[in-house]
């Protein structure tokens, strides 16, 4: 009862409102700026051809539904969280009439897939080779942290790019747009799944993995000089026993919390990865979203990436004290 | 207690069999921390050319200032040898009954066999000794099973039973060291350092940090857990008072050097060296309401000690020789009936009078070291 009135009851609350701020914040900025989406979108219409005054008008009365813009600022506010509490993102601007659900429910498998199995793969092997380093010193353990050390600071993208060129032009064997073929969970589908991820993946990893052996390794080395390892190690304890539960063990509050950062940004994409290999994610559709001035759908995918964001946090915190009983509330 | 009338009680409640064999033997130990930064060697010469012996089922202690080197003295006598300190000479050495042991070159096998089953060690300030993130009774397992055939259930039963008759809370098996205030953790702790009865314990200051009223229960486990197996103690404490409680022999430390060594009640009662005297005049006593006098000056920093006998600067009695020769450490003629181990001194103008109150601090102006 404690528990869940000083712990879990105003986490919750810090939940609820981190998204309402977040959600108003990305209500309000597009109509604060000094650009009419009503009259861009006229102004595209008629580039080409005059309407009737009529017929324009209509148009008028009709985009303004459709953008949300008829009324009060008030009142488009309380709308638009109505429409959202009925899971209704509007229409697609760029691709009228599809519902910007649809669009975000066809990209938010890929993404997910793609970023879960990067996120955690680099998370585990990121932080036994960077605990296995911080605990081995040496020369092997040198060379594997100086490759990691150059390959961090590399922006993805550029390595993204190498990749695309060496393995599907100089090297023609990976796709070099995403092809999927075949209904999900058919075997065609999952063989051109494979073949389409690889490269991104890849990539993916080798930036995740590269962050996470420097942070693992630093705080192996911190958590070796602390007292209760040094203590154990002039104890004579055995080296798995010491790596597992004196070191790695006490290194993960913070890999904890990092992992649940990185999880929730996993519903933002990976914009230009995603661009880069073609490959059909959220990151793809939001840069397609953004050059077409497509307001529903970038909105969609910031509130996607808000609620991610607080959500993982949120769960982060709750999982504090099953990591750490110093946490742990009375 | 005055520490006169500790170390009287001292002397009754632990008589060291006479014909006792040495368990630990240093020669000519020379422990030095040699740091280079940017091509500038740095040697701080912590322990410097020291020998001492220590008797089987004796509580021997150390004492001295903060910075003479005796916490580093102790890491020697373990064997724990990390960089940057290193051994530029001198050998230690156990005996225990399966023949001698060189302690300095301890390989991970060694250390897995002799650690804990034979030689513990009992750390300063356990607030963070115990791995925070675990809870003691894993902490116990860990500890029993990287020197013996055990299950987790084995463990935590062996532990469970030790603390009960050590008189300890069991219950603190299921908590987390935070759970625990300060002296049940040091308890704790020195339970964890003797659950496999070693035969030789060193203990690093094992009460500061901890309230007088906590320090004497830790004291009185410290006794128990030596008087259980008669194992050899070893304390090294900056406060005499638990020396004067505690301890058969004491070993006075004076910038890496051994200054006096002698069994407690004449530590207390008549020491010879100048240092010595200082340090037990600085003691407070029961009744006696007159200021107490520090000993003036600082102890020379240890990477340039003076020349000489390194307590020179801060003497009243120093003369020329002092200046220039080291004081070896002699034993004392004419003293003791020549079975237990000599009262050592390294002094050329030993002070052969029992101590007097307010005797060594108005023997001369002092000169001031800088």
């Amino acid at each position: 009862m404690t528990l869940l009135q000083q712990f879990i009851l105003p986490r919750l609350l810090q939940w609820v409102i981190v998204i309402v701020v977040g959600i108003t914040i990305t209500f309000l900025i597009p109509r604060l700026s000094p650009v009419n989406p009503i009259q861009q979108a006229l102004a595209r219409l008629t580039q080409f051809q005059a309407l009737e005054p009529e017929a324009v008008l209509q148009l008028k009365e009709q985009l303004m539904a459709n953008y949300g813009l008829e009324g009060s600022i008030v009142e488009q506010y309380f709308r638009f969280w109505g429409n959202l509490l009925g899971g209704d993102l509007g229409p697609s601007f760029g691709a009228f009439p599809q519902r910007v659900n649809d669009m975000i429910g066809r990209a938010l498998p890929f993404t997910v897939a793609l970023l879960t199995f990067t996120t955690i793969m680099g998370w585990i092997i990121g932080i036994i080779v960077g605990t296995l380093a911080a605990y081995y010193p040496g020369r092997l353990t040198n060379l594997v942290a100086g490759v990691m050390i150059v390959v961090y600071p590399v922006p993805y993208f550029i390595i993204a790019f190498i990749f695309l060129m060496v393995f599907t032009y100089y090297i023609p064997f990976f796709p070099l747009i995403g092809v999927f073929r075949g209904e999900p969970f058919e075997a065609e589908f999952i063989a051109t799944y494979l073949h389409s991820t690889f490269l991104p993946a890849v990539t993916l990893l080798i930036t995740g993995l590269s962050f996470r052996f420097i942070m693992a390794r630093a705080l192996g080395t911190a958590e070796l000089s602390s007292d209760h390892v040094q203590y154990a190690t002039m104890a004579g304890l055995p080296d798995n026993r010491l790596m597992y539960s004196y070191v790695a063990r006490n290194t993960m509050l913070p890999q904890v919390t990092d992992l649940g950062l990185s999880m929730g940004a996993i519903f933002s994409g990976t914009l230009i990865t995603e661009a880069v290999f073609g490959y059909p994610g959220l990151g793809d559709l939001l840069l397609q979203a953004i050059y077409q001035a497509d307001y529903n759908v970038v909105m969609g995918i910031t509130l996607l990436s808000i609620v991610g964001i607080a959500t993982a946090s949120l769960i982060v915190d709750l999982s504090y004290p099953l990591v750490d009983p110093r946490v742990r509330y009375r | 207690m005055s520490p006169e009338a500790a170390a009287s009680a001292g002397m009754e409640q632990a008589r060291v069999n006479e014909e006792a064999r040495n368990v630990v033997e240093a020669e000519g130990l020379k422990a030095w921390y040699i740091t280079q930064a940017y091509g500038v060697e740095r040697t701080v010469k912590a322990v410097d050319d020291l020998t001492l012996s220590i008797r089987e089922g004796e509580i021997y202690g150390i004492a001295g200032e903060s910075g003479c080197g005796k916490s580093t003295l102790l890491k020697a006598l373990l064997g724990e040898i990390v960089s940057p300190l290193t051994i530029v000479g001198g050998k230690v050495e156990y005996e225990f009954d399966a023949g001698k042991i060189d302690a300095l070159k301890q390989t991970a096998e060694d250390r897995e066999a002799i650690r804990w089953r034979r030689v513990s060690y009992i750390p300063q300030g356990s607030m963070h000794v115990l791995n925070p993130v675990r809870r003691i009774r894993d902490t116990f397992h860990d500890f029993i099973a990287a020197h013996q055939e055990t299950t987790r259930e084995k463990s935590i039963e062996m532990a469970r039973s030790y603390l009960q008759e050590l008189g300890l809370r069991e219950g603190v098996l299921g908590n987390y060291p935070h759970q625990l205030s300060g002296g049940m953790r040091q308890r704790v702790t020195i339970a964890l350092a003797t659950i496999l009865t070693p035969r030789l314990i060193f203990a690093d200051e094992p009460t500061t940090a901890l309230d007088v009223v906590v320090q004497r229960g830790v004291i009185e486990l410290l006794k128990e857990v030596q008087q259980r197996e008669n194992s050899t103690l070893v304390l090294v404490t900056h406060d005499m008072g638990v020396h004067a409680n505690l301890t058969n022999r004491v070993a006075v430390l004076y910038a890496g050097n051994l200054v006096e060594e002698a069994d407690t009640s004449t530590i207390f009662r008549r020491p010879r060296h100048p240092y010595t005297r200082y340090l037990i005049e600085s003691l407070p006593r029961m009744g006696d309401r007159s200021e107490r006098v520090g000993i003036p000056g600082r102890p020379p920093a240890l990477d340039n000690p003076p020349d000489g006998c390194r307590f020179h600067p801060r003497c009243p009695l120093a003369t020329d020789i002092c200046r220039q020769e080291v004081p070896p450490l002699l034993p004392v003629e004419g003293i003791g009936n020549g079975t237990g181990p000599p009262h050592r001194v390294a002094c050329f103008h030993q002070v052969d009078a029992p101590l007097e109150a307010g005797e060594i601090e108005h023997a001369t102006e002092m000169p001031h070291a800088d």
